[in-house]
């Protein structure tokens, strides 16, 4: 069945039915929910929960499929399919971006109560990093939790949480100690329903309308210091570890999102006539879709070697960081050479390349800008003046 | 109860259609899927399981690639396959491949036979009463509402307008329409099941069939030849002031749209 170097029949199989998924359940809606400026997570998780869509690689002990990292990169492709940024991101924010550090740091009990839940999809969750004042600099979070007996007290804010408005818990960054700088933060599962916590506004965005953004605010959110992942002050380098992965399948959607969008530009410039030929006639026009074809297949390439050294257990942190560095910059060549070729039609709100041209800015800022990517590259090229003498 | 779900290997539909000098569709192996039609069988299938409990069985005959078809199947939760493949059979028309059907389905030994209501690559339409006159068993047909109790099968029989309600003995044979149910996606655990389950194969001699009786030779049916429908669309534009509105009118009613 499969023809693929990278996938077996079950993966393909896997393909087949994330596809249908794509097709049947979600592209009909995506125009009601990018006009909504939300989607329906929970709707939509309890329908993905019992195909196993939301645990792919989490032990079976929480629901989970405990399967190879080839399954989420066929998950990606096939949500890459959907007729929007905001949806897979969505989704995508929930199954491998605020649970990895859960599922693999946190304790029987934490995985019990959150994990499971999530995996089965009776949950949504979310990832509580980024502050109005610590966005690429991630240790200067102020976010504060006190210990008070058995507890922990939070308070602080959260700025731009993907899934916020709807999440049943926030996997959430905050400092835990005195200690300044990166040391001193834990990762602490605060369930959105307890007191103090709150959702301050719904954002408005230059894209992924169909992504609820959110503010939150915790005011002396109190919650069990059990509900820490892993080590207290461990918050940071779990996170950074975390981030490795949001890291690869945002290179992995983005890759088959981009190769859907040349294809859809190609399919497009073939019916499109000026000049009594069919634009893609034109040798400037194939050839620069063909020069991104070839930009996409190479970054294909490195995002399967990333796969290849996930499964077998390597540090990805370099080549995770050039995937998503390269996919953010790629695909802003990719949505803006396409549009191009639309025409006026391109610069309708209605059409789809209109709508990948706003959605696809994001991936160069979310999730660790590009500059970022490029200062961890450094790092451990060891070329990063300054930064090894303060640390 | 055993139920036995009849499903055929067909090209995807969107898959652009190539014929052979015989006027035989090519069958390319990455175009296969499931039969649409017989995705409603099988989720019938499965879910007169779940009510009754027994065992659901995969019967499907072609190439000895279709094993991938009907593993899709079992991924959805139907129990085992069977796959009647022979090179013999190449080129059989409906009749022939209900032969070989009835003689299967003989052999399995089953209380309920499910089938699509066609295939989506000919739309004959005309196995299941086939394998039901070979079988001396009653065909209820065009289901949009099946119960079975384990000694009668009741359907509501799509008609012209509304339904017919229909009911036999069983051992009996169903062929159900799109609107009966909502067929399930293959769960990612089911698809890691379906590798454990088994597909045994059947060939002619096993089932006791001179190899003379069926396929190309044995055919009545023949493709003569192929053509692609072209649709043409052709707009008459009236213009002016002279008439144009009666022209209009004159085709709407010619139409007998007015
Ligand atoms: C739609 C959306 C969804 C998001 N979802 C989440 C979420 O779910 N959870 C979460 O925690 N966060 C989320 N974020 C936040 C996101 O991760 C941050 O926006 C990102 O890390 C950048 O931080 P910042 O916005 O504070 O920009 P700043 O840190 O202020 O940086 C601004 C720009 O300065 C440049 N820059 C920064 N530092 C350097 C440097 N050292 N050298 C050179 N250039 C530099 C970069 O180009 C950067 O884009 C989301 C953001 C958006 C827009």
């Amino acid at each position: 069945m499969s023809s693929s170097l990278y996938f077996t029949d079950e993966h393909e199989m896997f393909r087949q039915t994330v596809r249908r998924f794509v097709e049947q359940e979600i592209n009909p809606h995506v125009d009601e929910w990018e006009e909504a400026g939300t989607w329906p997570a929970h709707e939509l998780f309890a329908k993905m929960g019992p195909l196993g869509f939301l645990g792919l690689t989490y032990p079976e002990e929480y629901g989970g499929q405990g399967l190879d990292f080839w399954y989420t990169a066929v998950f990606c492709e096939e949500l890459a399919r959907i007729n929007c940024g905001g949806v897979p991101m969505g989704i995508t924010v929930h199954t491998d971006m605020c649970t990895p550090a859960l599922a693999h740091f946190g304790s029987h009990e934490l995985k019990q109560q959150f994990l499971e839940p999530s995996i089965r999809g009776d949950m949504v969750g979310c990832i509580g990093v980024t502050e109005p004042d610590a966005g690429s600099d991630v240790a200067a979070i102020r976010t504060r939790a006190v210990a008070d007996g058995d507890d922990w007290v939070i308070t602080g804010r959260k700025l731009y949480i993907t899934n916020g408005t709807q999440a049943d818990w926030v996997c959430l960054l905050a400092r835990t100690s005195d200690e300044g700088s990166y040391r001193g933060m834990s990762l602490i599962m605060v369930p959105t329903k307890t007191p103090g916590f709150s959702v301050s506004r719904k954002l408005r965005k230059l894209g992924n309308w169909s992504s609820d953004t959110a503010e939150l605010v915790l005011d002396e959110v109190r919650v069990p210091r059990a509900n820490t992942i892993g080590q207290e002050g461990m918050g940071f380098m779990l996170q950074m570890q975390q981030f490795q992965r949001e890291r690869l399948v945002g290179a992995l959607l983005s890759c088959a999102q981009m190769e859907r969008i040349v294809r859809d530009t190609i399919a497009y410039t073939r019916e499109r006539q000026t000049f009594g030929q069919p634009l893609i006639n034109n040798q400037v026009i194939h050839f620069r879709l063909c020069e991104l074809l070839t930009e996409i297949e190479l970054l294909r390439q490195l995002n399967y070697h990333c796969v290849r050294m996930m499964v077998a257990g390597q540090d990805v942190t370099r080549e995770a960081s050039m995937a998503k560095l390269k996919a953010g910059r790629l695909v802003r060549e990719v949505v803006d050479s396409c549009l191009q070729y639309y025409g006026g039609m391109g610069y309708m709100e209605e059409t789809p390349i209109s709508r990948a041209f706003r959605d696809s800015r994001l991936l160069s800022i979310g999730a660790g800008a590009d500059e970022i990517m490029l200062g961890i590259i450094a790092k451990i090229e060891g070329i990063l003046p300054g930064k090894q003498k303060s640390r | 109860m055993k139920i036995v779900m009849c499903v055929k290997e067909t090209p995807s539909t969107t898959a652009e259609k190539r014929f052979g000098a015989d006027m035989r569709l090519e069958r390319r192996k990455e175009d296969a899927i499931i039969n649409p039609f017989d995705e409603y069988s099988i989720e019938e299938g499965l879910r007169q399981q779940e009510k009754h409990g027994g065992e659901t069985i995969v019967l499907s005959m072609g190439p000895a690639t279709a094993t991938d078809t009907i593993r899709k199947a079992l991924a959805m939760g139907a129990d085992r396959g069977v796959l009647v493949s022979d090179p013999a059979l190449a080129g059989s028309d409906a009749v022939a491949t209900a032969r070989v059907l009835a003689a299967a389905l003989q052999k399995i030994g089953f209380d309920l036979v499910l089938f699509g209501s066609a295939a989506a690559d000919a739309y004959g339409g005309i196995v299941p009463s086939a394998v039901a006159e070979f079988l001396g068993l009653p065909l209820l047909s065009f289901a949009t509402k099946l119960d079975e109790d384990g000694t009668t099968a009741k359907i509501e029989r799509q008609a012209e307008v509304g339904y017919n309600t229909v009911e036999t003995q069983t051992p009996a044979l169903v062929s159900v329409m799109k609107s009966i149910n909502e067929p399930r996606y293959p769960s990612m655990k089911g698809i890691m099941q379906s590798k454990k389950k088994t597909i045994d194969t059947m060939s002619l001699a096993d089932l006791g069939i001179e190899s003379g009786t069926v396929g190309a030779g044995a055919s009545g049916e023949k493709a003569l030849s192929a053509e692609k429908i072209t649709t043409q669309r052709k707009g008459e534009i009236y213009m002016g002031n002279d008439g144009a509105a009666e022209r209009v009118v004159a085709f709407l009613v010619e139409q007998k749209v007015l």
